[in-house]
């Protein structure tokens, strides 16, 4: 399994490690091809962009690698780790946690309750399932959760219901639920989306600590300015297909990456 | 204690024993529309046990309300592949063979019912729902109880973030189960005699009545539900014979009226919200 | 013997056929597992033994029920389905249920809550076929609930309203883009299901001679279990799966016992719900988008 990463990844010298491989992917839905035949690897402690028009199929990349669908073809491997086959309940153990377009919080639950639920897979054993954290005010889950918004300006909200937060707080939110997983890879999925200026600011501080601090990143993202100061390889797909790979002052040269654009607003 | 308030009181610890067999399932989703069947379960159990084989209640009560957790279980794991409607019919029909099957069983007396000979008082009863409301409140503050919540709320997230959706399901599922077998097992040795005819439908309703009424969202919904359900027409004193006519209307318009139930989370929001601008 | 069950069973079946009918146009088109329907049945039975108690003639004692039915109906629309709207989907089902049990206790209140013998409206006239014996108001029961159900389907089928409806059943938003008038269809549905349970419950009274509060519950909830065994929302569907149920009722009665009914039918809506939740006519649900 390991040396399929390796030899994926181990061309130059320099690079880092692979956190990430997609190895030739395919899904079709209903006989439409969504996804066709896509490689890409991300690597450790870098940010990777995964940008196209819209209905390229950036979010149902996400939903393969997250297991959410199998493939039909292609394997995907974490960490090292073959993990096509795996269940997508196992997956985030093998340290790949995600956050959603849609913002999918739990809303019955309070933000600090989220935050517990996305510390999960680090508190899965019969003892931390059955401790009444909800006695104990300082108990270390709550207080890690606390800590994590607090890191992030959002301690306000910590026992607000989330149904009632403005968007841009819960966008925020599930964000840190999905750093909470202790996860080395983080799947964004459009991470700045609906956040106003000054917010869009902060989250790019906050995601450029995440990767000096070594983690990988792999975004979704239409805001072209906030992929430019963030990651350092982009992704280009087109209906379900890769059309070009590289930084993103060489592929956005590239003639049919213009051609993708066209008309969609971008460049 | 007058002979009365015991005999209300008796009826009350039961209807809260049976409310939180609903809640558990009902907190991740389910909607059981078959917990009659359960409490058959341990009632026919506890019976048989101390009837048959002269066991203590000590020994019949918890082993007839394991089997009752054991069958849902078992149950459970197919039974939970359906959602919604489906779900809440399957566990309708569940509730309706197990009552049809005591009531072929002739070990037990089929339809005539069965007698025993074991007798549970009414501060055992008590004992047993408060050890019931107590044991709910605890795992009411654990993890367990938010994963519930989580699971009812996006199973595909759960899901995501490794929560097991199907163990947490069939879990609250047993677990109900168990507690419906519990609380028929003291139905049982109370009033020493369990007839089929007694588990049927119309129970199973009333009960998940009581948790919406109370409200299916904190742990105190189902309490304030059976408490509710039981006091109230012995406090205003219908006649008997409108007695349910009455109860059904009153559902109906409260549904209509504040379908989240009584006691709902935002209620304690505000609560809290309160008392802390007025201790800052 | 067998012949003669089988057609028993044929009867019992067109009954447990209208009550699948009436709970899958709910189903079908409106996602609402109407629980009242049980009781609406109930209604169209002691009602029109009500009225004809106080000296109507039958006809117009069959005809108060049905109206009665009706709108009780618009009130379970009212209070149940258009409130729980926005709630959680357990809110309206619930809801059904309190009016079962309503209309169950008024019944009971008022009639009192035994057996009551229901007036035989047909002379009672059997025809002899080679050996079975097959009763007048049977038939008659048989065919009604044929015709019904034939008509409701050719309904649905080939007119304008029918194509509404089954517009909304596919898709809500679609719907009101076309055009739907959803605020008054679904009224209607209502009204027309309720007169589909009351129409079996009239019949039930007519071929047992007996009405009682609780006669809604036995053949309503085997209403339930025909509908999903046969698929919910298809209405031929319904029709397969009311004459298994009532097949398999009337055989198990004939070669276990009474006793047993319960088992083989639940069982059966058990064993469907696990192995083919769709049913044998139904589609499967539409999967999750994230």
């Amino acid at each position: 399994m390991s040396s399929q990463a390796t030899s994926t990844g181990g061309a130059a010298p320099e690079a880092a490690p692979v956190a990430l491989a997609v190895t030739g992917i395919s899904k079709s839905f209903a006989g439409v091809h969504a996804i066709r035949n896509l490689s890409f690897v991300a690597r450790k402690g870098e940010a990777t962009a995964l940008i196209g028009p819209n209905g390229a199929g950036k979010t149902t990349v996400f939903n393969l690698v997250s297991g959410v669908y199998g493939v039909d073809a292609g394997a995907v491997t974490v960490n090292g780790v073959d993990v096509t086959h795996m269940p997508s309940r196992r997956r985030i153990g093998c340290g790949i946690a995600r956050s959603f377009q849609n913002v999918r919080l739990m809303d019955h639950l309070s933000v600090l309750e989220n935050l517990l639920v996305g510390q999960h897979i680090r508190a899965a054993s019969l003892t931390d399932l059955l401790t009444p954290y909800r006695l104990f005010p300082n108990h270390r889950w709550r207080q890690e959760a606390r800590q994590a918004l607090a890191d992030n300006g959002l301690e306000r909200y910590a026992n607000e219901t989330v149904s009632g937060l403005p968007y841009g707080v819960r966008k925020r939110v599930d964000l840190v639920r999905a750093t909470l997983a202790g996860a080395s890879i983080l799947l964004l999925d459009e991470p700045a989306a609906g956040l106003n200026p000054s917010e869009t600011n902060d989250l790019r501080d906050h995601l450029n600590l995440l990767v000096a601090q070594g983690l990988t990143l792999v975004i979704v993202e239409h805001d072209m300015h906030f992929i430019d100061s963030i990651c350092s390889n982009v992704v280009v797909l087109n209906f379900g297909e890769k059309i070009a790979e590289g930084p993103l002052s060489v592929v956005r040269q590239d003639p049919e990456v213009r051609r993708a654009y066209i008309g969609d607003g971008e460049n | 204690m007058s002979g009365y308030l015991t005999g209300v009181l008796v009826v009350l610890a039961f209807n809260v024993i049976a409310a939180y067999a609903v809640y558990l399932p009902m907190a991740a989703g389910q909607l059981n529309l078959g917990i009659a069947g359960f409490m058959a379960i341990g009632a026919y159990g506890a019976a048989f046990l101390t009837n048959e084989y002269g066991w203590s209640m000590l020994a019949a009560v918890p082993v007839a309300s394991a089997a009752a957790g054991l069958v849902g279980l078992v149950i459970g794991f197919p039974v939970l592949r359906t959602h919604g409607i489906y779900l809440a019919l399957a566990t309708f029909a569940l509730g309706q063979v197990i009552a049809a099957v005591f009531l072929n069983l002739e070990v037990v007396g089929g339809a005539a019912g069965y007698t025993l000979s074991a007798y549970a008082g009414p501060y055992v009863v008590f004992a047993a729902a408060i050890g019931v409301v107590l044991v709910m409140l605890y795992l009411s503050r654990t993890r367990f109880a938010l994963y519930l919540t989580a699971v009812k709320s996006d199973p595909t997230v759960a899901d995501l973030m490794g929560i097991s959706v199907r163990g947490v399901q069939v879990a609250a599922f047993a677990l109900g189960a168990m507690v419906a077998g519990f609380g028929g097992a003291f139905y049982a040795l109370h009033y020493n005699f369990v007839e089929a005819q007694h588990f049927n439908v119309l129970l199973s309703v009333f009960t998940v009545l009581y948790v919406l009424f109370g409200g299916a969202q904190t742990v105190w919904g189902p309490l304030a539900g059976a408490m509710f359900f039981t006091l109230a027409p012995e406090a205003l004193r219908f006649g008997e014979q409108w007695r349910y006519a009455i109860f059904a209307l009153f559902i109906i318009l409260f549904m209509a009226i504040r379908p989240q139930g009584l006691i709902t989370t935002s209620l304690f929001q505000g609560f809290r919200r309160r008392s802390n601008e007025a201790s800052p | 013997m067998l012949t003669q069950q089988i057609i028993n069973g044929l009867m019992l079946g067109a009954i447990y056929m209208l009550v699948a009918v009436a709970f899958t146009l709910a189903i079908g088109v409106l996602n609402f597992l109407n629980f009242s329907l049980p009781g609406l049945f109930m209604v169209g039975g002691m009602a029109t033994y009500g009225f004809i108690r106080i000296g109507w003639p039958w006809f117009f004692a069959i005809g108060g029920a049905l109206f009665l039915a009706a709108l009780v109906s618009l009130l379970v629309e009212r209070l149940a389905y258009r409130r729980g709207e926005g709630a959680e989907a357990d809110v309206p089902l619930v809801s059904s249920l309190g009016f079962l049990v309503l209309l169950e206790n008024l019944m009971l209140v008022q009639y009192g809550s035994d057996q009551q013998a229901f007036p035989a409206l047909l002379p009672d006239m059997n025809l002899r076929v080679g050996g079975l014996v097959i009763g007048i108001a049977q038939i008659i029961s048989l065919a009604i609930s044929v015709i019904l159900v034939a008509w409701l389907s050719w309904f649905l089928k080939r007119t304008n309203a029918g194509r509404r409806i089954r517009t909304v059943a596919e898709n809500r938003e679609t719907a009101q883009l076309l055009g739907v008038n959803i605020r008054r269809l679904v009224p209607q549905l209502f009204v027309a299901s309720a007169l589909l349970a009351a129409v079996g419950g009239v019949l039930f009274a007519v071929n047992y001679q007996q009405v009682s509060p609780w006669m809604g519950e036995g053949p309503g909830f085997k209403g339930v279990a025909a509908m999903i065994i046969g698929g919910m929302g298809s209405i031929w569907g319904s029709v397969i799966g009311g004459l298994l149920i009532g097949f398999a009722e009337v055989l198990s009665i004939t070669f276990i016992g009474a006793d047993v009914v319960n088992i083989t039918v639940y069982g059966l809506l058990l064993l469907i719900l696990i192995v083919r939740p769709q049913g044998l006519l139904g589609k499967p649900p539409a999967r999750e988008k994230l």
